[in-house]
């Protein structure tokens, strides 16, 4: 063979051999911390709830605690805080204290068992309906209608809020699942959100995974959530 | 005329562009009809929602490209291995079965549209869940005529040549047909859920599928170009290993904000930051070729396919790579994401990156089948790529004006409540962005028509001298 | 000059993530560095004239 390259650099080998190569450690990298990562986002259990352990995705017993969420200057982002707060005096370290409790629906004793079956369903309701094709959950699906990641804890819902002014319930809970099962009687903007079929059963399974929901760890986002009048930060 | 024979893969192929060009038309329709409910919020309220819409929107522009690429496949299969495809009956079968699920699927989610809260619902109706809200039988279906797909194209290759080309289709996909396992699931645990939906989505268009693209861009070029295969193949790794050295962790960009740990904001941010450079790769080289065969005199042997090729370098580029990293860093796209910033990224991206040389690809398919050795642009087709390319990138702008407006108003000023969401909703600014995008996609759509029409007719409509060098070459024959 | 981390669990890959040059660095080096071999291996075949 003449004219054989003499540069590496235009070698096709060269080449594949390193793509070869690159792909591999790259995929070993990202099975390495898929692993790690899946390890910290199991849903925790109502016994971490009882020994005070924090967990990314805490049980779904948190339905029966007070949600709240706020700026912590150890992690430097906004955290979400179970059952009150406690702070390091000394790091300024915001962590929960598991002990606040609130009402879901009249109760403030849902079991282990009956709060994962209220999320199941309210899961399989959010997929059934197709949510995320108008809103973001957890800041990812379509454009069109309000994120609802911290959904729970918009001032809007809350009992000086318009919206749960508008429906005539008296809890956050009885509102948002009012809402849901006739959104086109309790119009909240130009833009209204269409009546899905929702039942009873699924309205408030729906609520108990947007109370969930605002538990979840996702890193301080939203940011500033409720900076403006009747917020979170603003309302103490 | 020159005696137009095709390989039974490539009559197989041009069933498939067919279908993908019909989808494409539903893709825009539906997306013209999500772009009136932005303005219009009573169009069709409660009769074919937004979510419907857009769902609609989407999912045609996933399962048209999936068409169009394993078209191509089948197109360029059989040319390049030099034998007739292997299982090629099994593969028209295949091809019925998945437009007929197709067609169940989207009927559907047209009249049925959502179910009760059940499991039943996710095996019958839809998932929920973007882009692959097809409902779980589809998913096994769709499998099923994959692994025939995978069967053909392994089979065919074992039998012809190993070219570089196929090699790398090879490894590519299997990947994407194995990464859509990962989206088959259902979980409580919405952050788990999200993680592994990710898997498929972004290791699908921001990995395999840009390898696939960089593949069939190869391909293009030595048809359209006469394209030293030496030099496509070198390009073609140097693309496999910097896309998917920076593409695979650059999944991180999506594990920001969804229950994920925090050390996945160095990953994301620089990961992906790389993602445009093997772009930057194809671009050079796409020009490198141009300039070289040029100025040998050199004619382009099918320039509609060429030019749309151009619009994928500078559409990749600027879609994937400069719109993607405008706003990848996690201290921006915290006030970025979940806003219309992926949505203006999101259009020039699909439209760059996979569109533009879908389009290219069919015209090749076009030409083959005419059995044309040369192929010139019509006035029609030119209409064609000027209204659907500046169409895309007015409504880039347009969304990317409404997506600033959005960021600033609701997330920076107002802290991303319901209430700051709909005070951004109605700003001016952004519901300007929202008319000229409305008014972008209106262009689109005429584009789509001539591109239809220029399609079905490119090959009647060549001048006079393309008609007498073939006749000239017939005789000579 | 360490950190000590921030998040909610400390791993492996969080004591590594110290800001927005630790982390990335050493992920992409592990990804490239073995190119480095394959160069000077491609090298020598090329010049054996393999």
């Amino acid at each position: 063979m003449e004219n054989r390259p003499t540069s590496v650099w235009t070698s096709n080998r060269f080449w594949r051999r390193s793509a070869t190569w690159v792909t591999g450690v790259a995929a070993v990298l990202l099975i390495l911390l898929t692993f790690d990562s899946m390890g910290q986002m199991q849903m925790g259990t109502a016994e971490d709830i009882q020994n005070k352990v924090t967990k990314r995705i805490p049980s779904p017993v948190v339905i029966n605690y007070k949600i709240d969420y706020v700026l912590d200057p150890y992690r430097g982002h906004e955290v979400p805080v179970i059952g009150g707060q406690e702070v390091d005096s000394a790091t300024g370290k915001v962590s929960s204290k598991f002990e606040e409790k609130e009402n879901f629906f009249g109760r403030s004793d849902w079991s282990e068992e009956e709060a994962r079956a209220l999320i199941h369903k309210g899961k399989l309701t959010i997929q059934a309906k197709n949510c995320m094709d108008c809103h973001t959950l957890l800041g990812n699906g379509a454009y069109y209608a309000p994120d609802l990641t911290k959904a729970w804890l918009d001032p809007a819902w809350s009992s000086e809020g318009p919206l749960q002014a508008m429906t005539g319930a008296s809890s956050k809970e009885e509102a948002m699942a009012i809402f849901l099962q006739n959104p086109e009687k309790y119009p909240t903007h130009e833009r209204m959100m269409p009546n899905l079929g929702i039942t009873p059963e699924e309205a408030k399974a729906v609520v108990a995974y947007l109370k969930f929901m605002s538990a979840i760890d996702t890193n301080g986002f939203p940011r500033n959530f409720g900076k403006i009048k009747g917020a979170v930060d603003a309302r103490k | 005329m020159q005696g137009n024979r095709l390989y039974e893969g490539q009559r197989l192929a041009l069933k498939y562009f067919t279908v993908a060009v019909v989808l494409f038309g539903a893709q825009l329709l539906f997306g013209l009809i999500a772009a009136i409910q932005y303005l219009y919020p009573s169009f069709l309220y409660n009769t074919l929602d937004f979510s419907i819409a857009r769902m609609v929107h989407i999912n045609a522009l996933v399962v048209w490209l999936l068409y169009a690429m394993i078209g191509a496949v089948y197109w360029l299969l059989p040319d390049e291995a030099g034998v007739e495809v292997v299982g090629v009956k099994l593969g028209t079968i295949g091809f019925y079965i998945l437009t007929a699920a197709v067609a169940v699927v989207v009927l559907v989610y047209l009249f049925v549209q959502v179910g009760p809260g059940t499991e039943m619902t996710l095996w019958l109706i839809t998932e929920g869940r973007e882009y692959i809200e097809a409902p779980r039988w589809a998913d096994i279906g769709i499998v099923a005529v994959v692994l025939v797909f995978l069967y053909n194209v392994y089979a065919t290759v074992m039998k012809g040549n190993h070219t570089g080309i196929l090699v790398v289709l090879m490894a590519d996909l299997i990947a994407l047909a194995g990464l859509y396992l990962a989206g088959m699931f259902y979980t409580d645990n919405i952050s788990i859920d999200q993680f592994w939906w990710w898997w498929v989505v972004h290791l699908w268009v921001e990995a395999t599928w840009e390898v696939y693209v960089a593949a069939v861009g190869g391909y293009i070029l030595i048809k359209t170009l006469n394209a030293n295969r030496q030099v496509v193949e070198m390009w073609l790794w140097i693309e496999v290993a910097m896309m998917f050295g920076s593409g695979i962790l650059g999944l991180g960009h999506h594990y920001f904000w969804i229950g994920t740990p925090e050390y996945w904001w160095e990953i994301g941010a620089l990961f992906s930051a790389l993602e445009p450079v093997p772009l930057v790769g194809l671009f050079v080289h796409v020009l490198y070729d141009w300039g070289k065969e040029r100025g040998k005199g050199n004619t382009i042997k099918n320039v509609p396919a060429f030019a749309w090729l151009t619009v994928e370098t500078f559409g990749n580029f600027l879609g994937a790579g400069v719109w993607g990293f405008m706003h990848t860093l996690p201290q921006i796209n915290l006030y970025t994401h979940g806003t219309q910033w992926p949505a203006a990224h999101g259009h020039l991206a699909f439209f760059g990156a996979y569109v533009a040389i879908m389009i290219s690809a069919i015209y090749i398919g076009v030409q083959g089948k005419a059995g044309l050795k040369e192929m010139k642009m019509t006035r029609t087709g030119w209409w064609a790529i000027s209204l659907i390319t500046v169409g895309v990138l007015l409504m880039t702008v347009s969304l990317t004006l409404s997506a600033y407006t959005q960021t600033m108003v609701e997330r920076g000023m107002h802290g991303a409540t319901w209430e700051g969401y709909f005070i951004a909703q109605a700003n001016k600014w952004f519901v300007q962005g929202m008319g000229w995008r409305l008014a972008a996609g209106l262009s689109v759509i005429a584009g789509y028509a001539a591109l239809v029409y220029d399609l079905l007719t490119v090959t009647k409509k060549q001048p006079e001298e393309v008609y007498k060098a073939e006749e000239a070459a017939a005789q000579t024959a | 000059m360490f950190e000590p981390c921030h998040d909610v669990v400390c791993s492996f890959w969080s004591m590594l993530n110290q800001g927005p040059m630790t982390l990335t660095i050493i992920l992409h080096t592990l990804i490239v560095l073995p190119m480095v071999w394959i160069y000077f291996d491609e090298k020598k075949k090329l010049q054996q004239g393999e």
